[in-house]
């Protein structure tokens, strides 16, 4: 089977609107969660998120938008998805060929416009423009119609966890020869109803969210998308023709399970079995990982329960740290957004000091990287759990 | 691709194997919407059943019987097609946030309103720690869930899956498609369906589940191959439903396989929406005049995942376990009474709103 070379990146997020600005704002450490207010509900200015500060109508300027019933989560997907084209380098032919699929995710999809939503379900209205725009496959059919795509189209919705899944699923789309280049990726944006859903919940937190702290609150949650161009064996072939593309990284391992414990919380047999399952597929042993992106979301049970796995499955863990605490949880976007973080370790043999860090869970004792540094990394992991108990775990490598 | 060794199916008519499968008798619409006949759930625990979303009872429903069925060898993971699985606790939940002005909410509709709820709760019921998966991409979320069984049983040839189309119809979503033009504005009778000459169609709902592995002995059915393509095109449609003929089938499928299997049965997914019957105009033109053409949306209504309602009526027929109704044939004869044609490969196109088509070559095992 084919091996899958990463060979383009693009990423929007709170820390910035490029892949180059979050590399940027990782290195310094910055934190884009505030108590923004760009988006309809009365916790916006009261908690703190990890919110992009554009407008919807201003991205719609940006890219150049004139369709109607085009969606925030549309234009954040549109933003990262034309990054990582004009990265990768990729041709309109090549984007249109029949061997170039698109495979997406989110959970919020158009539900960022949940009073059009709830006008139009109850028949209040004679019908917004956004009557087809609510469900979570709008974002990539947008897409797939913008660049006139002509191969398999997927969204997948794991809550969480869904675009690690999407990269998962368009390299097995490549290993089985369904494809020869995928755009894989997810996009959400900050929504009242999964605002209120967290928070009804009871796991967002008032602060600045804090992950693996022993008084960490809870999470924030974020908004932001990324897209990753993953393509086949003959990629590096490429290398000595004329406008060769850059390899950024190779997808070696990955691992779907589920915890099967519990809707809304985690036992740990899921995340451990899928951080063991990608170790088994990448054929490596523990030691060989050198950093793990943890999923790490601020909440008691999640940082918990991942520490507690990576000291079994490891017995001493490599260094980790969680992006959460930078730009909150993005949900349907976190996996890709991550994964691009995760290349970045790779690429630029560095990593990233986790925020808000003060001190461990007493149980476990772990403690996040804090600070900046290089190092020397060969293989990256990345955690992703999600509610219904949906874990995966991807492995990156140096390419 | 892989074999279908069980299938389970609650639709609005008479198929889940709790009761007698018969679809003789014809349950016609009502105000141009067609209910699953839904059965007791005698093994979901009375507590579980009661916070349960309709989609989630019917995909937990229709897994039991396959989980059951597996015995000693249960699936190795949980794969589930449904384009608006928690759409209706979806709008329950923003009820609620528009009620309490975001304040003091249970988190209950916001819990069952997540997709991945059916497949995480068969799971979760289950105790399946194995690959699980929600593939939400609308009128194809069923053809990707197929997609993947069929990577994962190359990826692990001795595993088995369960796979899964479910979606269901309810007041909150049928509104926002009736603002969208997507049903009739008279009432019909689904009896009716392919008689009508006006934009729209009926409302449907169902979940069918398949148990499937790599192995042949004991199956009920084979899927041979996959094909799926965005396109408001007649022509690229029909280009493409040429080239599955032909065998020009993405090259992670055996060509050879599908250039091999005339199919014998057309069974498409015309839905009497006058807007797109053309492309299944279009797609019977291609095939031999000779070969039978039936249909089967009078029966399950429309919705995104209505192929695998179709899937499921396939593994009978090629099964032999039922006679083809003569209420689906559009084209061709009805078989003479006590004679039981088996049909040997069944061909089945659907199309979701002018946009995404699907073909699937379905083959009976001998």
């Amino acid at each position: 089977m084919s091996r899958v070379f990463i060979t383009g990146m693009g990423v929007i997020s709170a820390i910035g609107n490029t892949t180059a600005e979050n590399h940027r704002a990782l290195i310094a450490g910055n934190c884009g969660i505030t108590k923004g207010a760009n988006f309809p509900s009365r916790y916006a200015g009261v908690l703190p998120f990890g919110e992009i500060l554009i407008p919807t109508s201003a991205l719609q300027e940006q890219l150049r938008v004139s369709d109607t019933g085009v969606t925030r989560t549309t234009l954040l997907a549109l933003h990262a998805f034309k990054e990582a084209i004009a990265d990768a380098g990729l041709s309109p032919s090549q984007l249109m060929s029949p061997d170039t699929a698109l495979v997406g995710a989110t959970t919020v999809g158009g539900m960022c416009l949940m009073d059009q939503m709830f006008d139009d379900a109850n028949k209040n209205t004679g019908g917004s423009d956004f009557l087809s725009s609510y469900d979570c496959a709008s974002v990539n059919m947008f897409l797939q119609a913008h660049y006139k795509m002509k191969g398999l189209v997927n969204t997948i919705n794991t809550a969480c966890s869904s675009s690690s899944n999407a990269i998962l699923y368009g390299a097995r789309l490549i290993k089985n020869g369904f494809a020869k280049r995928v755009l894989v990726g997810g996009a959400d944006s900050l929504s009242k109803f999964t605002i209120n859903g967290f928070n009804a919940l009871h796991i967002l937190s008032p602060e600045i969210c804090a992950p693996f702290d022993r008084d960490r609150q809870g999470l924030n949650l974020g908004e932001g998308a990324a897209f990753l161009v993953l393509e086949g064996e003959d990629v590096p072939r490429r290398e000595e023709a004329p406008g060769h593309r850059k390899v950024y990284a190779e997808l070696t391992g990955y691992c779907n399970t589920n915890d099967a414990y519990h809707p809304s919380s985690l036992s740990g047999d899921g995340p451990y079995l899928a951080m063991k399952g990608a170790l088994q597929s990448a054929q490596l042993s523990e030691d060989r990982i050198d950093f793990i992106n943890a999923h790490g979301t601020g909440t008691e049970n999640n940082d918990e329960v991942e520490s507690r796995v990576m000291l079994s499955l490891f017995g001493t863990p490599p260094p980790f740290s969680s992006a959460k605490s930078n730009i909150g949880h993005t949900l349907g976007a976190a996996g890709a957004v991550e994964a691009v973080y995760s290349i970045l370790n790779l690429v630029h043999q560095e990593i990233y000091a986790g925020l808000n860090f003060k001190e461990p869970i007493p149980a476990t004792g772990l403690r996040p990287v804090q600070a900046y540094q290089k190092m020397s990394l060969e293989h990256v992991m990345s955690n992703s759990f999600g509610f219904g108990g949906n874990c995966t775990s991807l492995i990156f490598s140096k390419a | 691709m892989f074999y279908i060794h069980q299938a389970t199916c609650i639709s609005p008519q008479q198929t889940f194997s709790g009761t007698k499968i018969d679809l003789s008798r014809e349950y016609e619409s009502v105000d141009n919407r067609m209910k699953v006949l839904e059965p007791p759930y005698p093994d979901i625990p009375d507590n579980i059943l009661r916070r349960m979303a309709k989609a989630v009872r019917m995909g937990v429903g229709t897994a039991i019987p396959l989980i059951q069925g597996a015995g000693d060898h249960p699936p190795a993971g949980i794969i589930i097609g449904t384009a608006n699985g928690g759409m209706e606790e979806s709008v329950k939940f923003l009820k609620q946030i528009i009620e309490y002005k975001e304040d003091m909410l249970t988190p209950g509709n916001f819990v069952q309103s997540i997709p991945n709820a059916i497949s995480s709760q068969i799971s979760l019921l289950s105790k399946n720690k194995g690959y699980n998966t929600t593939h939400v991409h609308r009128g194809l979320a069923f053809e990707n869930a197929v997609l993947d069984a069929a990577m994962l049983l190359k990826e692990n040839p001795r595993s088995s899956y369960l796979v899964g189309g479910v979606d269901e119809i309810a007041t909150y979503h049928h509104n926002l498609e009736n603002l969208a033009g997507s049903y009739k504005k008279e009432a019909i009778s689904s009896r009716h369906l392919y008689e009508t000459d006006s934009p729209g169609t009926i409302a449907g709902e169902g979940a069918a589940l398949f148990l499937v592995n790599g192995l042949p002995e004991h199956a009920l059915a084979r899927v041979r191959a996959l094909a799926t393509i965005h396109s408001e095109e007649e022509s690229v449609v029909t280009r493409q439903l040429q080239d599955f003929l032909d065998g020009h089938v993405a090259s992670g499928d055996e060509k050879s396989s599908v250039a091999g299997a005339k199919p014998d049965l057309f069974l498409t997914g015309e839905n009497g929406d006058n807007r797109i019957a053309h492309f299944y105009a279009g797609c019977e033109g291609i095939l031999d005049r000779e070969i039978p053409v039936a249909r089967y949306k009078h029966m399950s209504g429309e919705y995104p995942t209505a192929i695998a309602f179709a899937l499921w009526v396939a593994c009978q027929l090629v099964g032999g376990a039922l006679k083809l109704p003569s209420h689906m044939i559009k084209r061709g004869t009805v078989p003479a009474a006590g004679i039981s044609p088996v049909y040997k490969n069944i061909l089945l196109y659907n199309n979701y709103k002018g946009i995404q088509h699907s073909f699937m070559l379905i083959s009976r095992v001998d």
